[in-house]
């Protein structure tokens, strides 16, 4: 009898105590005049040495550019819905006042209704409104830029191009990647294989074997783990890659890759926010403002292929070389964008930039998936 | 003729399917002696960060690097195993429970993903990592050359584990009393056989198997470490072992099965062959095929002629009287 | 020195709830030494969790929403594990659920408010379509005497693929074709007005909502207590989780069962996923970064362990694993390990699953008496 009551003592104060603890320190702490506080938030993980990799090392840069003028913060491996809703409400509640979302579809209106005073930043999406804005960039531009590298390293014409999903954005990117190769091998082709999913080491692999058994000689992808150019180094093929600089995983295939450059804008957003400034609006970004650009060359291109390529950047710089002009024909060799006209980035339906859902010619494989 | 898509497919097939026999052979050994595990996804993936995480640290040869690797990346899943090990048979809990916790507090989301992070080994390549053994002539010889000569060495240790296990299992005395205690742990104690210390034994070398599976893959697969890198491969390998009637010699053609089976999409999409009417179908083709494999092999007259351990699952309680 | 667990004669009442709330503690003790061992401190840590979960601006509607669905997957895992019928397959049968529940809520909604007819409907499409899902487990299972946990789980694989399919790969009915921001990126096709699930606002920290779902999670708690404690049903089936062979002898009709069992827990699942539709998502998820990503199938079945498929306490501690996921979330980031709430949430249930032995069994530590040392070789007896 005795022992029972002395347990049960006991419990109960082990939980008074930690009901104690937990009831004495006040949630509201007062907070010091505080930096501005700005959150990103990520689809997978920080170090993914892909996309979201690549939006945290923008995040890095404001932090070092900006100091203790700012506090930042990342939540990553969030999933778009309801687990999106609850970090932006906790992060609501730490006092954020700006958060980058780096994922289509994680802001809906009522989102963003419900937090007026926070500025939301989404990137690839397209939902703009009183405090939400929307940026993404013209990496088909440097894409079509790797893709002549690829061109020029294959001999036998033969390219294959490991990729996600067959959406407009992923679509783009391959068609600005075949575009690329057959403007430095004419007649090139480039095989495709859909692993479906951003981020899948194994299928990326399985995806590459594909391709190099069935012919092909350089690899490309649109996909965010460095699976493809290891296996390319393995069979000592040329590479290129996406999303970041990931020659150490391929040192000798690595030819060169599309790189986003996010801190410069996010340095910019931010510093408008701080200074109220900050507008809404639909950003893309171009090479002259240093939103993406070319990673650095790996050994296997030649000095002559590098001139060419920098001639074409240029004229990308200039204006005066446009990757998305017509005439322009897809796999089944109908004209779909005459001569001269410039595909735009959000109008003209399936001929617009957001809106491909059909690949050039020279791709071989569905856009369908 | 070594492009062609069946010997390519082999080919994968060995490559892809070693973790899975691997973790296979872990699970066949631990369910010999009664204790069913369903934490293999979570103890491949601590082996799998653990195994990484030696081969970025330590500064040796090669040879030796690796080597340690794989002996830390087993020592990883046998110190998870363990955890299972204590709660089923001294605390005698549910071992379906037990197994999916350990899943759980080892996974992705768990203690493999805190390793991964904390230990700082995400975004690198493998400071060393498994590469084919022999030398590239008879690699290029047709037909066995890709099949058989160019594999890691990985794959031909598997295949000395699988004459072991067999051996072990059909030979030895105590191969044989494991698998007394497996089907009737009460008369193999009265047999004079410690049947906790078999169960003990046998779980723990099935959390260790499962480990050096992890590090198959981190480091000859897919040389890096990301999160959730197994990818669901602990439960098709504890799928293989029914699927392999608990023996390990079919255990090797289950996993190389699967494992071509898991390269067959991609490279039916690389050759532009279209195997379904949609998308749906080939990429749940895996799936659905180790479901009817399942269901074939489970169904009445195959189960009772080679069937599982009769005691698979049960915890043993000896009756003090 | 020997370990000896010995059965307990008589059950102490208040060792049952006890022992539970013990093995959180021990939990939450264990935790906060990982905590320490990785230069974290655990009493400030602890403090956030419990803030984020429950005490700050925002957070009990958070909370609610991650511990509706929890309910619901804790309660279809309870349903059939406390028949030893193990379905892992609650995932895949929640995105089944919310397939066949969007199609009814798009079909038959319109506009205005919420509508009971539309949302009757859509609970029945929902609880049919996790129906269906569990079938096929639940058949294999009954008459090829395929083992359920592998069916069960490898289904969920898929239903998720399936899921991806009609949103991101095909122009289903259930995806967004219409508008420009349609063909940009895949998403499934908005519920009209009178197909999404009202809540019920409580002035509780600034506006709290509970989900209908959370109401439809209860009174499932309450239908499935009746169910299984007061039903001739729920006796047999009982029965047939103990012993299979006195369920034989009473002529209880054993695959019947088994797939009524499944069946049961695949609907409870559905209703989960419709809820996850019809309350917060208000479309069909297809995203692979989306619904797919969290896993409350698999939490779900922590819950119902740890709630010793009691589908009361099963509620309870949905809402509390749901805080706990919340405030992970909340907590993730730079300076806070990711993994962690994984780590919390297996050494919870480790410890429950270990102190669980404590209820039936007493485990006492002997010394054994030595060895004689010319002891005859033959079958030793049992030792005492």
């Amino acid at each position: 009898m005795k022992r029972r009551n002395l347990a049960l003592v006991t419990l109960l104060l082990v939980i008074a105590a930690i009901t104690l603890v937990f009831a004495g320190a006040s949630s509201g702490r007062t907070k010091a005049s505080t930096p501005f506080k700005v959150a990103w938030i990520y689809v997978g993980p920080h170090n993914d040495g892909g996309w979201s990799q690549a939006h945290d090392n923008g995040r890095l840069y404001v932090q070092k550019m900006l100091g203790s003028k700012v506090q930042t913060t990342y939540k990553e491996n969030i999933a778009v819905g309801s687990q999106f809703n609850q970090t932006v409400a906790s992060l609501a509640a730490q006092g954020y006042q700006m958060i980058f979302a780096t994922s289509y579809g994680y802001i809906t209106p009522a989102i963003a209704a419900k937090y007026p005073t926070i500025k939301f930043e989404q990137a690839t999406g397209t939902l703009v409104s009183k405090n939400v804005s929307e940026y993404f960039g013209r990496a088909e531009d440097t894409i079509f830029l790797s893709g002549m590298a690829a061109g020029y390293a294959s001999q036998t014409g033969k390219l294959g191009d490991v990729l996600a999903f067959p959406i407009p954005e992923v679509i783009r990117h391959a068609n600005a990647f075949t575009l690329g190769a057959q403007y430095a091998h004419p007649g090139a082709t480039v095989r495709v294989v859909w692993t479906h999913s951003w981020f899948n080491p194994a299928a990326e692999k399985k995806a590459a074997q594909g391709l190099v058994a069935a012919g092909v000689d350089v690899l490309g992808q649109n996909v965010d783990s460095p699976a493809t150019g290891q296996y390319a180094e393995s069979q000592s093929l040329p590479w290129v890659g996406y999303d970041s600089d990931a020659s150490k995983f391929a040192p000798k295939s690595w030819l060169t890759g599309s790189v986003y450059n996010w801190g410069l804008y996010y340095l910019k957003r931010v510093k408008e926010a701080m200074a109220g400034t900050w507008k809404p609006g639909f950003y893309y970004g171009t090479i002259n403002d240093g939103f993406t650009k070319l990673a650095p060359y790996g050994p296997g291109v030649t000095a002559a292929d590098k001139a060419k390529i920098a001639a074409v950047e240029k004229k990308m710089e200039n204006g005066t070389f446009y990757e998305f002009q017509g005439p322009l024909y897809d796999q089944s060799g109908k004209l779909r964008v005459a001569k001269g006209v410039k595909m735009q980035v959000l109008t003209g339906g399936t001929n617009s930039l957001y809106g491909m859902n059909w690949l050039v010619k020279g791709v071989i494989g569905s856009p369908k998936g | 003729m070594n492009n062609a898509l069946l010997v390519v497919l082999v080919a994968s097939g060995v490559a892809y399917g070693t973790p899975l026999l691997f973790a296979a052979l872990g699970e066949l050994l631990a369910e010999r002696s009664g204790v069913l595990n369903l934490g293999v996804e979570g103890m491949m993936l601590v082996g799998a960060v653990m195994g990484f995480w030696t081969v970025q640290r330590v500064h040796a040869n090669t040879g030796l690097t690796l080597a340690l690797a794989v002996l830390v990346a087993a020592l990883a899943g046998t110190t998870m195993a363990a955890i299972h090990a204590f709660l089923v048979i001294t605390l005698r809990a549910n071992q379906i429970v037990s197994g999916l916790a350990l899943t759980i507090f080892a996974g992705a989301a768990g203690l493999s993903s805190y390793l991964g992070n904390d230990l700082n080994v995400a975004d690198q390549p493998a400071s060393h990592s498994f590469h084919a053994l022999l030398p590239s002539g008879m690699q290029s010889l047709p037909v066995v050359g890709p099949i058989l000569f160019a594999q890691n060495i990985l794959v031909y240790v598997s295949w000395l584990c699988v004459i072991a296990v067999g051996l072990y299992l059909s030979r030895s005395r105590p191969g044989l009393n494991v698998r007394a205690v497996g089907e009737s742990p009460a008369a193999a104690d009265t047999m004079g056989i410690n049947v906790t210390a078999y169960r003990y034994a046998h779980t723990l070398a099935g959390g260790a198997f499962a480990g050096v599976a992890g590090a198959t893959i981190t480091l000859a697969i897919t040389p890096q470490w990301v999160n959730g890198i197994t990818g669901g491969a602990g439960w098709i390998a504890i799928a293989l072992v029914i699927f392999a009637f608990w023996r390990p010699e079919l255990c090797l053609v289950g996993a190389y099965f699967f494992g071509a089976l898991q390269a067959l999409a991609p490279q039916l999409q690389a050759r532009n062959i279209n195997l379904g009417p949609t998308v749906l179908w080939t990429n749940s083709l895996p799936y659905v095929m180790t479901v009817l494999v399942l269901v074939v092999v489970s169904s009445g007259t195959a189960r009772r002629r080679l069937g599982a351990p009769s005691a698979l699952g049960t915890a043993y309680v000896r009756e003090e009287h | 020195m020997r370990i000896s667990v010995e059965q307990r004669l008589r059950r102490p009442r208040w060792l049952i709830v006890a022992v539970p709330i013990g093995s959180v503690v021990f939990a939450f003790l264990v935790a906060a030494l990982v905590l320490l061992a990785t230069g974290h401190n655990p009493v400030s840590t602890y403090h956030q969790l419990f803030d984020a979960a429950f005490l700050q601006q925002g957070s009990l509607d958070q909370t609610l929403i991650v511990a509706t669905p929890l309910a619901f997957m804790g309660l279809a895992a309870a349903a059939a594990f406390r028949m030893k019928l193990y379905n892992i397959g609650a995932e895949g049968q929640m995105y089944l659920g919310g397939i066949f529940g969007a199609a009814a809520g798009l079909y038959l909604g319109g506009r205005g408010g919420p509508s009971p007819f539309v949302i009757a409907a859509m609970v029945v499409a929902g609880c049919f379509g996790g129906f269906l899902w569990a079938l096929i487990p639940g058949i294999l299972r009954a008459f090829f005497k395929t083992n359920e946990i592998l069916t069960s789980l490898l289904l969920n694989y898929v239903a998720g693929l399936l899921l991806t399919y009609l949103i991101f790969e095909s122009e289903s009915y259930w995806r967004q074709t219409k508008g420009f921001n349609a063909s940009v990126f895949p998403t499934g096709k908005p519920l009209p007005h009178s197909a999404i699930w009202p809540g019920w606002t409580l002035h509780v920290q600034g506006g709290t909502t509970i989900p209908l779902g959370a109401f439809f999670a209860v009174l499932t708690a309450i239908v499935l207590w009746v169910l299984y404690k007061r039903t001739r049903f729920g006796f047999e089936a009982q029965v047939l989780g103990d012993s299979p062979r006195a369920a034989r002898y009473a002529g209880v009709r054993m695959r019947r069962k088994i797939v009524a069992v499944m069946g049961i827990s695949g609907a409870i699942a559905g209703l989960g996923g419709v809820s996850q539709i019809g309350d917060f998502s208000h479309a069909l998820d297809g995203d692979p970064n989306g619904i797919q990503k969290i896993g409350y199938g698999y939490t779900g079945i922590v819950v119902a362990a740890l709630g010793r498929y009691n589908p009361f306490a099963v509620v309870v501690i949905a809402f509390l694993l749901g805080g706990l996921e919340n405030a992970g979330n909340t907590l993730q980031g730079p300076s806070f390990p990711a993994g962690l709430v994984g780590v919390i949430q297996g050494i919870i249930l480790f410890s429950a699953l270990g102190g669980e032995l404590l209820t039936r069994h007493r485990v006492r530590i002997t010394r054994t008496r030595k060895q004689l040392p010319a002891a005859p070789a033959r079958a030793p007896e049992p030792a005492s």
